[in-house]
């Protein structure tokens, strides 16, 4: 026998779409990255003033501590300060022969993720002495590299 | 001797009687669910042998981790627990593997699930995994395979959660298809859509939601001895591997027994929808399950 669908069964459909509806949440951008840095998302306004400029409550300091041309030399001659983006995308690392500090679209390869978690480079992992970023933190700047580093 | 009329009239009424009662003492004897006295309600009545019958094609409400389209009667509920071992079979050398009892000896994860029909051919239900994952799940059956369809057809929708769904939230909604073959066992399609299958937030993603096709198949090699096979293809957002498992299964009475294989641990739509680990680890497990009908 074959049935075909009563006005229960399109009921139940209704019920069940607007159900679907209510539930399909996404996960919340700052639930992920935590209270530290709640603004952070994966664009270079952000990335710059919540990681490059912020010294969080918990302790993990600003890069621009050091690595500003304001009353110092910058750190490694990179100086976050002023025109960061241009400090930082696809230009060559003073401190690692053939590394790159951020390459558009290759997160991995970025000699500034590898600084910042501490893998394959040289001299110590960023920031000195931490705290250091959060992995969901990173993986916010690690966004930003994959969709092509854009200047936003 | 000669019969008379009414003697062979009263033999002949004997035998039907004797007759119709074997045929329908069999089915009471191989299958105890058979057994089961029709319901009291005259409507509930109408629908209840084709419900509460065993269906030899598909015994049970799941494949391995895929819904089937086995009928949930009216009021009727099934309960069943699934356990997913965590060590790959494939660690160690055969000696590691038999001193660890196969995985049972590390931990696991569990599923406990419970099933209820609200109408004859609807049901409800509820899953939840020792990761503190809940699932709710409603199934109604659309189409049934008959003579002008060749499928039977149910839609189905999932919503779970994480942490005792209080995160993560997803959705699911598609269709489970069989085709049964006769009393030898059945194939099945389920395209489900599952949202925010990815647990990263979408501003972190290109893809959050996944489509899967799932494909399966019981097939029933002796009278109450099945083997299964499912897997589930899919596009969209992919964590790992597609899931794949298969199983051999005894059902007893009520009960199925279970002993599968699958490449991951997922029993819910989103879990699978994220798929197994790879081909290369294969993972013990094993369902159970109880219809209360």
């Amino acid at each position: 026998m074959t049935r075909y669908p009563t006005p229960r069964t399109w009921l139940l459909g209704c019920v069940l779409g607007t159900a679907i509806a209510a539930a399909a949440c996404d996960e919340k951008l700052s639930d992920f990255i935590g209270p530290s840095t709640p603004n952070l998302s994966p664009t270079f306004a952000s990335i710059r003033n919540e990681i490059f400029e912020t010294t969080e409550t918990a302790g993990r300091p600003a890069c621009t501590n050091c690595h500003t041309n304001v009353g110092r030399n910058p750190a490694a001659g990179l100086n976050l300060r002023s025109d960061p983006y241009t400090a930082l995308v696809g230009v060559p690392s003073r401190n690692r022969a053939g590394a790159t500090l951020i390459i558009p679209g290759s997160p991995e390869d970025s000699y500034v993720v590898r600084k910042l978690e501490g893998r394959d480079i040289a001299g110590a992992r960023m920031p000195l002495n931490g705290p250091y970023l959060s992995p969901n933190q990173l993986a916010v700047l690690k966004r930003w590299i994959e969709i092509g580093a854009p200047n936003n | 001797m000669i019969a008379s009329p009414a003697r062979t009239l009263v033999l002949s009424l004997a035998m039907a009687a004797f007759m119709s009662g074997r045929a329908a003492a069999t089915p009471q004897q191989s299958d105890p669910q058979a057994a089961t006295p029709p319901p009291a309600d005259p409507q509930a009545a109408q629908t209840a042998p084709s419900d509460r019958a065993v269906d030899p094609s598909q015994p049970d409400f799941t494949l391995i981790a895929l819904p089937t389209t086995l009928r949930m009667p009216k009021f009727a509920s099934a309960f069943r627990v699934t356990h997913r071992f965590n060590r790959p079979l494939g660690d160690g050398n055969f000696g590691d593997l038999v001193e660890d009892a196969f995985g049972l000896d590390g931990g696991a994860q569990i599923g406990l699930e419970y099933r209820f029909g609200i109408w004859s051919g609807t049901q409800v239900g509820i899953h939840r995994t020792n990761d503190r994952t809940i699932q709710f799940f409603l199934q109604h059956q659309v189409f049934r395979q008959g003579e002008k369809l060749p499928v039977t057809i149910d839609a189905i929708a999932t919503a779970e959660g994480t942490n005792n769904f209080r995160d993560s939230y997803s959705p699911a909604l598609g269709a489970v298809i069989s085709r049964t073959l006769g009393r030898h066992g059945a194939f099945y399609v389920h395209p489900i859509w599952v949202n925010n299958t990815n647990p990263l937030p979408s501003e972190l993603a290109d893809d959050n939601d996944t489509f899967i096709v799932g494909l399966g198949a019981r097939l029933r090699v002796r009278p109450s001895v099945y083997v299964l096979i499912e897997g589930a293809p899919r596009i969209g957002y992919e964590q790992d591997k597609p899931y794949v498992s298969f199983a051999l299964e005894k059902r007893a009475g009520g009960h199925a027994f279970q002993v599968n294989f699958s490449n991951g641990f997922g029993t819910t739509m989103a879990q699978i929808a994220r798929g197994g680990i790879d081909y290369d680890n294969w993972f013990l497990g094993f369902n159970i399950s109880r219809k209360f009908f």
